[in-house]
């Protein structure tokens, strides 16, 4: 892990995934170019104010970065328009792989003490991107947090010894336990959009903002930077299945089911971190969720 | 067609399925702000017999309660100004645009 | 209290909405080379707009050359018919014309999100500062109530201005605010309320009898249930949109749903075989300032214009129903006037008077004084309730053979049906003579 200098001014960057239109409008229909319907989901709009927040309260710059082709750049205008200071843009193609886009990301977001991200696009991807930059950081990563404690995170910093950020933030667990997180900076954040509503920006902004400097950086043809492995979305494999044994059709019925049995094949173990990620691996592989 | 062979109106009415209101509603864009821009002050309505912006709201936005009042619910608005207009109890509809960026959005009009 | 003299301005002018109007002030204004800003309360242009259906662009050949070659049509109309429906007749005035469907064209399709979004990229185009999802809620006066910019939803959204040009729509709460409307009757509005129906596009072509981008425009007289209004069909390349235009006293009064009148439309035997199979894509509802000159605000003001629907710019005719070519040509010449102003300095109502003598010697005050008179009478009781009854049994029995009985003779035809209708001859002559001197 790489602490932020102390000397140099702090930034706080958000990531902003543009999608395009998701609308199909007939033969006539939108564009790659038309920015009408694109744009960005309501948990990144919540990262952008909680960056701006945060940048608020520990005096700190606030850089949106998007990656996609010149209409995205609206939604970068409006991120300037609402208060953010730099604007970057990745030019690669909408829907470019996650791991290429990360890598790229991670280079930009280098100097963050705070990347910010939704928790989910428009397009709902696959929400891996705040895993992969933290990867390529190698940084702490939090993801899907219900809230961010602003104030106690911005207070930290003076009862640290060596002035260290560390973020106050509630992550939201299955069957609905949180989890109360310290996380030490630099780190990854995603969070849910309910964390925060995005101001309106000021009329003079949103007018200044219109010519705004967006910086464009280049990237090269994907290329899938050391990434780790994909991660598919959940598919079964096909497993033969004994009929379910019972006296009854409902008592075969709770057998094909589970219903009725003590809930939960999950167990509490407690091991080193590599331990712990090789069981969980294991785990997923004997469910039939990893190849 | 009839018992006797002649084609009626309503037969053609039943070729395509009649969609639900909640669906034809469905069929619309709406980025609802949390603000309600149209406010109706239902105890003006209980004296009012008429109640045309039930009828003439082109959304269904006004429901009728069983005290005389009418309910509003403004999220499906299509900001027209029909009920204002239509309306003849002064001061029972306060009517604004939704906040900038928000409310229905078209898309094939 | 307030001192002009120390008051800064942000900009030149301030154009309230982005619809067709707003777009073309902000056009001309911008190509002067002077400071616009441009606000807009959708998410973008067009984004709150819907219409009848059919454009005539021919007044952009003043701003964009070829327009044709880049907006987004969806069909040139080349057919358009008349129907009059009774619950199961009607009768059809079609017409088909080759020569719209090549440069520069008549009418057009198009959807308004599409067609107003393009406009606007022009205003940008040229420099005007286009700001959207910013809805203004008041004008900002001196102490002589002189307009000197607006208020809007923004923080720090004040913005102070030498003119305003409120191109705010039907409703137009700023041309209200600033006292320039009449009181506002609901009689003078209708509500229009259609259904994007689709249906892949060679269905479309066959059902209307149309290739390529050849389009169809039918306007409807009955068939709205009793409500006084019209309705209409017409093609987009592959979907129909199917709608009525409905008077609002008359709906509220009549008590039926619009839905339930476009169901009624689309049931009718004459119209279902055209849409039938065709899911609904979108619904949607918007006014019409109906009445035209009858309602028409005053157009200036100290510091402010009106233009578009916001000055009830909107020719509801019966056989003429255009309102977006009315929008865009007043926008423009209150742009036109604009710029004369402010380089003459003066921008009290006197020193704007050249935007309505411009209007007043073109079509966008020519035609509406010509017709000031068909508004009322399309929409009267018996153009609406009995007349269309009249022509089908005339019609009907013109070409019914009720062999061995002879053929009645058109006159016959007309007095029986007539009297079995109570249409007093009295009101049929006066009527005629209407007619002939409001579309004459």
């Amino acid at each position: 892990m790489t602490a932020v200098p102390s000397t140099a001014p702090a930034v706080v960057a958000v990531c902003l995934k543009w999608t395009p239109s998701p609308f199909d409008g007939g033969p006539l229909g939108p564009d790659e170019g038309d920015d009408r319907f694109a744009g960005v989901s309501p948990a990144d709009r919540a990262a952008l104010e909680l960056a701006l927040q945060l940048s608020d309260a520990i005096g700190a710059s606030v850089t949106a970065i998007a990656a996609g082709p010149s209409a995205a750049d609206r939604v970068l205008r409006d991120a300037v328009a609402a208060g953010a200071t730099r604007a970057v843009r990745l030019d690669m193609a909408a829907g470019s792989d996650s791991r290429d886009v990360a890598f790229e990301l991670a280079q930009v977001v280098a100097d963050a003490c705070v990347v910010l991200c939704g928790d989910y696009s428009l397009d709902r991807g696959s929400g891996a991107v705040p895993a992969f930059v933290a990867h390529h950081r190698r940084c702490a990563q939090a993801l899907g947090l219900v809230s961010v404690d602003v104030t106690a995170s911005a207070s930290s910093v003076a009862g640290a010894p060596d002035g260290e950020l560390t973020i106050h933030a509630v992550r939201r667990l299955d069957g609905g336990r949180r989890e109360v997180l310290a996380v030490p900076t630099p780190c990854v954040l995603s969070v849910e959009g309910s964390v925060a509503s995005l101001r309106r920006a000021p009329l003079r902004r949103a007018l200044a903002a219109r010519s705004a400097p967006v910086e464009v950086i280049a990237t090269p043809p994907a290329h899938h930077h050391g990434a780790p492995a994909i991660v598919t979305p959940y598919r079964p494999r096909a497993r033969t299945m004994p009929a379910p044994a019972g006296e009854d059709v409902l008592g075969r019925l709770r057998a094909l089911t589970d219903a009725g049995t003590s809930g939960g094949r999950g167990e509490t173990v407690e091991l080193a971190p590599r331990e712990a990620a090789a069981r969980i691996v294991d785990t997923l592989r004997g469910w039939g969720y990893l190849d | 067609m009839t018992a006797h062979g002649t084609p009626r109106n309503h037969d053609h009415a039943h070729r395509w399925p009649e969609i639900s209101f909640q669906d034809r509603m469905d069929t619309v864009r709406f980025d609802v702000h949390e603000r309600a821009h149209i406010v109706v002050d239902g105890s003006k309505c209980e004296g009012c017999s008429t109640q045309h912006c039930v009828v003439a709201c082109p959304a269904n936005l006004f429901v009728p309660t069983s005290d005389g009042g009418i309910v509003f619910n403004y999220e499906q608005c299509f900001e027209c100004g029909t009920c204002y207009l239509v309306c003849n109890v002064e001061g029972a509809i306060t009517w604004t645009y939704p906040d900038g960026g928000h409310g229905v959005v078209f898309r094939r009009t | 209290m307030d001192d002009r003299s120390l008051t800064t301005t942000d900009c030149d002018v301030v154009v309230v909405g982005a619809g067709p109007a707003g777009t073309c002030a902000a056009i001309v204004l911008a190509r002067a080379g002077l400071d616009v800003v441009l606000l807009e309360r959708g998410p973008f242009p067009g984004s709150k707009n819907m219409y009848g259906g059919v454009v005539y662009p021919r007044i952009l050949d003043e701003l964009i050359p070829s327009w044709w070659e880049e907006a987004p049509v969806q069909r040139w109309v080349t057919r358009r018919s008349t129907m009059v429906l009774t619950p199961d007749q009607a009768l059809t005035v079609d017409f088909r014309s080759q020569r719209w469907g090549a440069p520069p064209y008549n009418g057009a399709t198009a959807y308004r999100p599409d067609f107003d979004h393009w406009l606007a990229a022009h205003a940008e185009a040229a420099g005007a500062q286009l700001v959207c999802s910013t809805t203004v809620t008041g004008l900002l006066r001196d102490a002589g109530g002189r307009v000197v910019g607006v208020r809007t939803d923004r923080p720090d959204g004040d913005l102070r201005t030498r003119l305003v040009i409120a191109c705010d729509g039907v409703n137009s709460f700023l041309a209200k605010e600033a006292g320039l409307y009449p009181p506002v009757d609901a009689a003078n509005y209708t509500l229009g309320v259609k259904e994007t129906l689709a249906l892949p596009k060679d269905v479309i072509d066959e059902r209307f009898g149309v290739r390529g981008r050849e389009g169809v425009d039918i306007e409807i007289l009955g068939g709205t249930g009793g409500v006084n209004g019209g309705g209409f069909v017409y093609t987009n390349l592959d979907t129909v949109a199917v709608g009525a235009v409905l008077k609002l006293p008359k709906l509220a009064a009549q008590r039926r749903r619009p839905e339930e009148i476009i169901a009624g439309l689309k049931s009718h035997p004459a119209i279902a075989p055209l849409v039938e199979g065709a899911e609904v894509k979108e619904y949607s509802a918007h006014l019409i300032p109906e009445a035209g000159l009858s309602m028409m605000p005053r157009l200036a003001g100290d510091g402010m214009l009106v233009a578009g629907d916001a000055a009830a710019m909107c020719l509801a005719a019966g056989i003429w129903l255009e309102g977006v070519n009315f929008a865009m040509a007043s926008g423009m010449y209150a742009g036109r006037a604009a710029v004369e102003a402010l380089r003459a300095g003066d921008l009290s109502t006197a020193g704007l008077a050249g935007y309505e003598r411009r209007l007043s010697s073109t079509f966008v005050l020519r035609d509406h004084r010509k017709l000031r008179r068909a508004p009322s009478l399309v929409l009267s009781d018996r153009v609406q309730h009995v007349y269309p009854e009249l022509i089908t049994s005339v019609v009907e029995r013109m070409f019914r053979v009720d062999n061995p009985a002879p053929k009645p003779g058109l006159r016959r035809i007309v007095r029986d049906e007539t009297k079995r209708l109570g249409v007093r001859t009295r009101d049929l002559v006066r009527d005629g003579i209407d007619g002939l001197r409001s579309f004459g």
